[in-house]
């Protein structure tokens, strides 16, 4: 009914414009003035003038009332830096967007037509082209130069790096990340994509090891999965991206990094944070939009701050939902959260065991829990390990 | 001279042909019509029902996005198992975007454009009284035409229209029968069927431009002396050319995947604790290929809007085009250019950093020759006599949109600042600014300035100028504001999952209501071109904006060969305007005494 309405609404004003606009014309052909076009052209030079100004005043008003609103200061070595270089670009080109547009809308109110007035011949300046040549020419050179040598410092050679750099695994797959520690021996267990590793890990407990975990690797016996991705802060990291299924892209907003999940093809991102969570809660703190209270939880919005890890590349209906906190803490807060997980292939081999007691003991029971692995028989289930929420695949 | 010669044989054979005077039925003269005129008309046409159709979906997803919470009954009556309860599946929003992104791009932005005004005005303004190929010509329309059926039907199988984006990246698009996204089966197979009908009728009408402009053209214009449209259309022409085949190679490999289970894009893929048998292929090389059209595409998008709008600005501000050969040199940088920055698409996919730099290096070079382009038009209107008609409103205001969304892409062109811009709020700004919403207004110049020449009739400029402010003011509206959602991933179906893309749940809606104040403003456009074209002020001088060209020495009612007798003989430059102390000079006037030859 309301869209009836609605739409009864919308061809009524289209309409009233569309006869006005008849009539208006219609006249101005009675009365012999159609191919005048310079009273008009006076009109519309004054509305190009009035929409300059009104252009700048928008801008600079949706500036102030949005920039506040944007994601806040870098969280990463390179992300300031990259940050400099997104500032250097923007007063490039602010001042070639203000000039122009100026420029622009003031010819076409002065020069807007007058009668008798005669327009001037000017067809070429080899002098004037040369130099709007060469200035951007300059201006874009220093950009690539300076670009260039942040983008190559931001991808160092993977052999090089230092032996304090932490390993993370990350394999993407719809619509959930798998966060592979390599545990305390800081070596991971090998993954063997053949049919032998991946899928049914034993024909009693139907544990997908999608990732094809190598369990003749003792390295992998201590690997553990986490449902948030913890860094240390001012430690460097080197994350190993893959994906299962379909592209997915690591991107963690507050960080300024961004690498594609590629199914077959193994990518890599290095970076450093440079401020852990507890710190950057407390320097938004100090900014006003960050001390509004969020109604939700009737807290600051600072004090319930995260840094978030997101998907950035289309993946299917639940792209939009791939959501992990990342929390970058001091080194002993961390030493203490790797001790507290269970690793996978004990978390594995419990629940095999456990599986089988059951079993043995009534036949009917087909799907198992244990705390830390979830294990469902029906084929529809994702299995989630640990506590992560089961995604439901119909 | 060899072409001038053979200009004269053709136009003769051509003229004998004509005056047989072949008997036309409601058929030939309207449907399959072989006259570059009408065939013009039919992609205008056709181009705005996509449009529409286009846009109608991008305002069914703005609702999505302005209130994800709120149920709209209505979206249930029209789209049925898609909107249960009125509230868009998720399945649904990523083909909307996806059909919206195709429709907009390809069939509006090439076709539409392209095909309208290539068509139009090759002919006219090179002096021929039809295409090299009318057959030809003819069958680019009909294949296009039936690219959009196929197109219009994935909207009705059971899988729903293709969803995994306007650029079809496998895995998710590469496999067919494996359940991991609903619009890749049937929808998608619907899609790449429709490409290929598509590609076919763009190499159609391309080869056909090509081979009128350089074959074609009339006694005495010479390169030197086309009309920047014209060259425009010869470097779109050339660059569809070249890069078209590569996404139907593309399309075809995927639908090898797909069908045939091959594996030119898939590896090591495991789906449901399963892993499939496909092993060695890459989806990286699918991007290159689909890049390798994509950029060179966006190119194809905005270079005729280009030659559009620099005849309107020089026509209408009764000043010759400044630096006519530094803008016909800056075309010319730009296409190849167009072909050696693809992989700025791709600086996250995991490239070698340094394959990455030489990338970044030809992006921003191509900001050089777009930069002149924009200084130039801006001279070209200093010190003029502008007529601020609709027709050049628009033109000024795509010098605007280009200039804005221009200076974005130099930010995205640096990779390293494309790190955390990539996939973002801020790409769709910069390409919504400079390839949508400046290529609709180099169309809409194009329409409000030939118009009389395509019906013999005017626009309603009253109409014109509501368009025009209304468009002008709501495009920046929408997209302005999203640079400030920079970081904020594009095409999430709703932004509450997380906490740092949720804080512009305002604007959302903000955007999502102009986008429908633009919507209905582009309807009354609609409105205007179908009264205006059988109803509209009729055209009563031949030459009604004292313009230079030859389209405006050819009589007002169309017939098929242009001119009645001889075809005018040219004999100076198109940009003969506030010369020796007349407002303008037509090409076909000769030369006096004194002058020297342009
Ligand atoms: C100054 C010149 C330009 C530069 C340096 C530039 C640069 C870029 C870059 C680097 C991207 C990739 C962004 C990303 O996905 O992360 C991009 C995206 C895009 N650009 Fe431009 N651009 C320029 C002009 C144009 C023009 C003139 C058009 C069209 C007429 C255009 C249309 C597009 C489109 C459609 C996309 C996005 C495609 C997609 O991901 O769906 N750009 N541009
Ligand atoms: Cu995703
Ligand atoms: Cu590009």
């Amino acid at each position: 009914m309301t869209t009836i309405l609605g739409i009864i609404i919308i061809v009524c004003i289209l309409l009233v414009i569309f006869y006005v606009a008849r009539t208006v014309e219609l006249t101005k052909e009675l009365k012999g003035e159609a191919d005048d076009t310079e009273s008009t052209s006076n009109v519309q030079g004054y509305l190009m003038l009035g929409f300059l100004i009104a252009f700048f005043i928008g801008i600079t008003w949706s500036s102030i009332y949005f920039i506040p609103k944007m994601l806040p200061a870098p969280s990463s070595v390179h992300g300031v830096e990259v940050e400099k270089l997104f500032n250097m670009t923007l007063f490039f080109t602010g001042i070639v967007f203000v000039v122009t547009h100026i420029v622009l809308f003031w010819f076409a109110f002065k020069y807007r037509e007058k009668k008798g007035a005669k327009a001037y011949h000017f067809s070429h300046s080899n002098m004037l082209e040369l130099l709007w040549t060469a200035i951007p020419a300059v201006v874009m050179l220093v950009l690539v130069v300076k670009g260039l040598v942040t983008w190559l410092s931001i991808f160092p050679d993977t052999k090089t790096l230092t032996k304090d750099t932490m390993v993370i695994e990350v394999t993407a797959q719809q619509f959930k990340w798998n966060i592979r520690y390599p545990g305390v021996d800081k070596d991971f267990g090998s993954r063997k994509i053949d049919t032998a590793h991946i899928g049914i890990a034993t024909p009693d407990v139907w544990w997908k090891n999608e990732l094809g975990i190598d369990w003749t690797d003792k390295a992998s016996h201590d690997d553990f999965f986490a449902d948030t991705l913890y860094l240390v802060k001012n430690k460097p990291v080197l994350m190993k991206l893959g994906a299962l299924d379909v592209l997915h892209s690591f991107y963690l907003p507050h960080f300024r990094v961004k690498m594609d999940c590629v199914p077959g093809v193994p990518t890599t991102f290095y970076f450093i944070p440079n401020e852990s969570t507890v710190e950057k809660r407390k320097l938004l703190s100090k900014l006003p939009e960050w001390q509004k209270i969020n109604p939700e939880t009737g807290l600051p919005k600072y004090a319930t701050f995260n840094f978030e890890l997101a998907c950035a590349e289309l993946c299917g209906r639940s792209h939009y939902n791939m959501q992990r906190y990342v929390m970058v803490v001091e080194q002993a807060e961390y030493d203490a959260w790797v001790l507290s997980h269970t690793p996978i292939y004990a978390a594995v081999e419990k629940a095999q065991n456990d599986a089988l007691a059951k079993l043995n003991g009534s036949e009917t029971s087909n799907a198992i829990l244990s705390d830390s692995l979830k294990v469902a028989v029906d084929s529809q289930l994702v299995v989630e390990l640990a506590s992560n929420e089961v995604v439901l695949e119909k | 001279m060899a072409t001038e010669e053979v200009v004269n044989l053709h136009a003769e054979a051509h003229h004998d042909a004509h005056d047989e005077h072949h008997p036309e039925t409601f058929l030939t003269k309207y449907i399959f019509s072989q006259d570059h005129k009408m065939i013009a008309k039919q992609f205008l046409y056709t181009g705005m029902f996509w449009a529409i159709v286009g846009a109608f979906l991008s305002i069914l997803f703005r609702l999505q996005l302005g209130w994800p919470d709120t149920a709209f009954p209505f979206l249930e009556t029209i789209l049925g198992k898609w909107a249960e309860g009125g509230k868009i599946s998720n399945d649904f929003y990523y083909a909307l975007v996806t059909m919206h992104g195709t429709i907009l791009v390809f069939f509006v932005l090439t076709a539409g454009l392209s095909g309208t005004f290539s068509n139009l005005l090759i002919p006219y303004q090179v002096g021929a009284r039809d295409m090299a190929s009318g057959f030809m010509n003819m069958l680019s329309y009909w294949f296009f035409f039936l690219s959009g059926v196929v197109m219009f039907c994935s909207f009705f199988v059971h899988t729903g229209p293709a969803s995994g984006g306007w650029t079809a990246y496998p895995p998710i698009n590469g496999m067919r029968d494996v359940a991991i996204n609903k619009g890749s089966g049937l929808g998608l197979d619907l899609w790449i069927i429709s490409m290929a009908l598509f590609i076919v009728s763009v190499l159609l009408g391309g080869l056909n431009y090509v081979a009128t402009i350089l074959n074609l053209r009339t006694k005495g214009m010479t390169m030197w002396r086309m009309p920047l449209t014209i060259w425009a259309f010869l470097f779109t022409a050339i660059l569809g050319i070249l890069s078209f085949p590569a996404l139907l190679a593309a399309v075809v490999l995927m639908s090898f995947d797909r069908l045939a289970g091959t594996s030119f894009y898939l590896s090591d893929i495991v789906v449901n604790g399963q892993l499939l048998s496909h092993h060695g292929g890459s989806p990286i090389l699918f991007q290159h290929l689909f890049w390798f059209l994509g950029h060179p595409e966006v190119y194809i998008i905005i270079v005729p809007a280009m030659g559009l709008v620099s005849e309107v600005l020089s026509v209408h501000a009764r000043k010759p085009i400044f630096g006519y050969r530094a803008m016909v040199f800056s075309l010319m940088a730009i296409t190849v250019l167009a072909f050696l920055v693809w992989a700025h698409h791709m600086f996250v996919t995991g490239m070698n950093p340094f394959a990455g730099s030489i990338f970044v290096l030809f992006t921003l070079i191509i900001a050089v020759p777009s930069a002149v382009k924009v200084f130039n038009w801006i001279t070209t209107i200093w010190r003029g006599n502008i007529r601020l008609n609709p027709a050049m409103l628009f033109a000024i205001g795509f010098v605007s949109m280009f200039i804005s969304g221009g200076l974005t892409g130099i930010f995205l062109g640096n990779s390293a600042i494309d790190i955390p811009l990539h996939d973002t709020y801020f790409v769709v700004a910069h390409f919504h600014i400079v390839m949508g919403v400046a290529a609709f207004f180099g169309m809409f110049a194009g329409v409000y300035h030939w118009f009389p020449k395509m019906f013999g009739r005017h626009m309603n400029d009253t109409m014109g100028y509501i368009h025009f402010y209304g468009t002008l003011i709501g495009a920046y509206a929408i997209f302005f504001p999203m640079h400030f959602m920079t970081g904020i991933p594009r095409r999430y179906a709703r932004f509450d999952s997380f906490e740092f893309a949720n804080n512009f749940g305002g604007l959302n809606k903000f955007i999502s209501i102009v986008a429908m104040i633009v919507f209905v403003l582009q309807l009354m456009f609609v409105l205007n071109v179908v009264y205006s074209s059988l109803r509209g002020r009729r055209m009563k001088s031949l030459n009604p904006y004292g313009a230079t060209t030859l389209e405006w020495t050819t009589p007002i009612e169309h017939f098929h060969g242009n001119w009645a007798g001889e075809i005018p003989e040219v004999h100076r430059w198109p940009y003969d305007y506030a010369t020796n102390g007349q407002e303008y000079i037509t090409q076909t006037t000769p030369l006096s005494e004194d002058e020297l030859a342009h």
